[in-house]
C-alpha cells in the first residue's frame, strides 16, 4: 500500500529531475553530483515514510491489544 | 636504516603512502593529511573502528625509525595480511559483506562527524571471510552539507556488481577485472530491463545517475563548479537505503554444476576419507602457515587442512555456486579460510597503472603448502594445457603440496573426453610422476582405489 504510493511519485520525481539543464563539465563524477540531491531527498522521504509506517503499525497493534484485553475481562 | 619500497598500488592519495618491508607494513602520513589523521585519532574514531574489528589495527611508530618515515609527519605500522585479494576475485557473498562494511563504516563515521574521502573496494580486505577496512587515511572530518564524494565510486565498485549478480544473474568478476574502477552506471543501465527500475535504488543510483552522466559528458560548455548540498539526514537516508537494498540482495538460486559436486561426485565415500587423511598427514608433517587449495570446491579439504593445523587457507575455485557454499562454511565456522574466484587458465594479471597497481596471481600466491585435488584434469584435458606445464604451475605455488591425478579411466575424465578426440597421449600416471620428480621428491603416494586416482605428496624444498 505504502510502496504503491511512493514508487510512482518517486519515479516521477527522479525522472523530472533529469529534464533540468545538465551541468556541462567532464568530471567523471558529474552524474553523481547532479543526482545526489534528488536521491537524498527521495531517500529521506522513504526513511521518514518507513518510520511513520512503523509508528502507525505499533499504534494500531497497541490499540488492538488493548481492545483484546478489554474483551477478555 | 632499512631501505623502503613504496607499494605500487598506494600512489593515489598524495597525503600518504604505504611501504612494505618484508613482513612489515608501514604507512607514512604527510603534511597534507596529517591534520585529518590527528583528528580521527584524537577523537577516538580510529580506536572505535579498530575495537569493533572493522578497521585493521595500527600503531604509531617513530618516523625516524624507518626509511619509510622520511618526510612524513606520522608513521603507522599495520599487521601484514596473509593475502591481498581484489574485488574481481570475490564471490558474491564476500562482495556483499564488503559493501555492507563500507556503508557501516560511513554511517558510524557520520555519527561521529567524520566521513570517508572515497569508497574504493580496494580499501577492503578479508581475514577469513570477515571484511576489514584497511585505509585509515580515508577517514576525515565531515563538513556539514557536503556531497558524498565517494558516491559514484561506491556505485561502480560495490552496488553495480551486486546488481549485476542479483538482478541479471551475471557474475561481474571478468567485467570488473577488465575495468578496475568497476561497472559504470551508464553502462549497467543499458543492460538492465525496464522492470528493474521498479526498484528505487536501481532507478536512482543506476538509471538516473547513468542518464545524468551521459548528458553531462555529451554537453559541451564551460566548467561548472562542483557545488551542491546534501543534508546529513539525506546523506544517512541514502546510505541506509543502499544498505537495505544490498543486505537483501541474493544470487539467483540456480544450481551450478560444481555446487553439488561434493555431494554427487564420482568418488566413493571411503575414497574421500582416504583423501582427507592424506591431506591431514601432509599438513601435520609440514605445518603450513599459509596453504592454498586450488580447485577448493565447497571447501571440504580446506577444512581438513585447517583441522590438521594449517593456520590460514586460501581456496580458489572457478564455480560461483561452490564458492558461495565455501564462504558459508567459513562464515559459519568463523574459519581462517578465504575462498576466492580464480580462472586458473587465465589468473588475475598484474594490471592498473604501470601494470603494478594490482598484482598478478602468481606474484601474490606463494604459500607454504598447496593442495590441488580433482583439479589437474580440468586444465590438462578440458583446456589442453600440457601436463608438464600444469605440474610446473602448481608446484611453483608452494614448496610442499599434494596433487591428485585422475587417470583417463576415471568417470570425470571420461566425461571430459566424451565429446572430443583424445589428443592427450602424455596424460598418464607415469608421466605425471616423472614430471613431479623432475621438480622435487615424492614424500608419499597413494592410489585411492585399484587403477583409480593417484595422490602424490611432493616436496621441492
Amino acid at each position: 500500500m505504502r510502496s504503491s504510493f511512493i514508487r510512482p511519485v518517486a519515479l516521477f520525481g527522479v525522472y523530472a529531475s533529469l529534464s533540468s539543464p545538465a551541468f556541462a563539465y567532464l568530471d567523471a563524477a558529474t552524474g553523481s553530483i547532479i543526482i545526489q540531491a534528488v536521491i537524498g531527498a527521495v531517500a529521506t522521504w522513504i526513511m521518514y515514510s518507513k518510520m511513520f509506517a512503523a509508528k502507525a503499525k505499533a499504534f494500531f497493534i497497541r490499540v488492538a491489544k488493548g481492545r483484546g484485553a478489554q474483551e477478555t475481562e | 636504516m632499512t631501505a623502503a619500497s613504496a607499494d605500487p598500488g598506494s600512489f593515489r592519495d598524495p597525503g600518504s603512502r604505504v611501504f612494505i618491508d618484508g613482513q612489515r607494513v608501514l604507512r607514512a602520513i604527510y603534511k597534507r593529511s596529517a591534520n585529518d589523521y590527528a583528528a580521527a585519532r584524537d577523537k577516538g574514531v580510529l580506536d572505535y573502528f579498530i575495537s569493533k574489528g572493522w578497521l585493521v589495527e595500527s600503531q604509531e611508530v617513530d618516523v625516524a625509525s624507518h626509511a619509510a618515515g622520511v618526510g612524513a609527519d606520522h608513521l603507522l605500522e599495520h599487521p601484514k595480511l596473509p593475502f591481498v585479494s581484489y574485488p574481481y576475485e570475490w564471490p558474491f557473498a564476500l562482495h556483499r559483506k564488503a559493501a555492507l562494511l563500507q556503508l557501516d563504516v560511513m554511517l558510524e563515521a557520520l555519527e561521529r562527524d567524520f566521513t570517508l574521502s572515497d569508497a574504493t573496494a580496494y580499501n577492503i580486505q578479508f581475514l577469513g571471510s570477515e571484511p576489514k577496512f584497511i585505509d585509515h587515511l580515508s577517514l576525515r572530518p565531515y563538513v556539514n552539507g557536503e556531497l558524498w564524494s565517494g558516491h559514484r565510486q561506491f556505485c561502480m565498485q560495490f552496488l553495480n556488481p551486486i546488481i549485476m549478480w542479483s538482478r541479471l544473474g551475471l557474475a561481474p568478476n571478468s567485467w570488473f577485472r577488465g575495468s578496475l574502477e568497476g561497472i559504470a552506471p551508464e553502462d549497467l543501465s543499458r543492460l538492465l530491463r525496464w522492470r528493474d527500475n521498479l526498484s528505487l535504488t536501481i532507478l536512482s543510483h543506476v538509471t538516473a545517475q547513468g542518464a545524468a552522466q551521459r548528458r553531462a559528458t555529451e554537453t559541451d560548455g564551460a566548467n561548472v563548479a562542483k557545488t551542491g548540498k546534501l543534508s546529513k539526514t539525506s546523506f544517512k537516508a541514502m546510505l541506509l537505503g543502499l544498505r537495505d537494498f544490498i543486505a537483501k540482495a541474493s544470487v539467483p538460486t540456480e544450481k551450478t554444476v560444481w555446487d553439488t559436486y561434493d555431494k554427487v561426485n564420482s568418488y566413493q565415500t571411503d575414497e574421500a576419507d582416504k583423501k582427507r587423511r592424506f591431506v591431514m598427514r601432509m599438513v601435520e608433517g609440514c605445518k603450513p602457515k599459509l596453504l592454498y587449495d586450488l580447485g577448493c570446491n565447497t571447501g571440504d579439504y580446506s577444512a581438513a587442512a585447517l583441522e590438521a593445523g594449517a593456520e590460514y587457507v586460501i581456496g580458489f575455485d572457478f564455480d560461483h555456486g561452490a564458492l558461495e557454499r565455501a564462504v558459508k562454511r567459513s562464515s559459519d565456522g568463523n574459519l581462517p579460510y578465504l575462498p576466492l574466484w580464480l580462472d586458473a587458465t587465465n589468473p588475475s594479471p598484474a594490471q592498473g597503472w604501470n601494470q603494478q597497481e594490482r598484482r598478478g596471481f602468481s606474484d601474490r600466491a606463494r604459500g607454504d603448502a598447496v593442495i590441488a585435488l580433482a583439479f589437474i584434469h580440468h586444465l590438462a584435458i578440458a583446456r589442453n594445457i600440457p601436463l608438464e606445464s600444469v605440474v610446473d604451475w602448481i608446484m611453483a605455488v608452494a614448496p610442499v603440496g599434494i596433487i591428485e591425478f585422475p587417470p583417463k579411466s576415471d568417470p570425470m575424465v571420461q566425461r571430459l573426453l566424451s565429446r572430443r578426440e583424445d589428443i592427450f597421449p602424455n596424460y598418464t600416471g607415469d608421466r605425471f610422476i616423472a614430471e613431479i620428480q623432475k621438480r622435487g621428491r615424492i614424500v608419499e603416494r597413494e592410489q585411492l582405489s585399484p587403477g583409480g586416482r593417484l595422490m602424490v605428496w611432493y616436496d621441492r624444498s
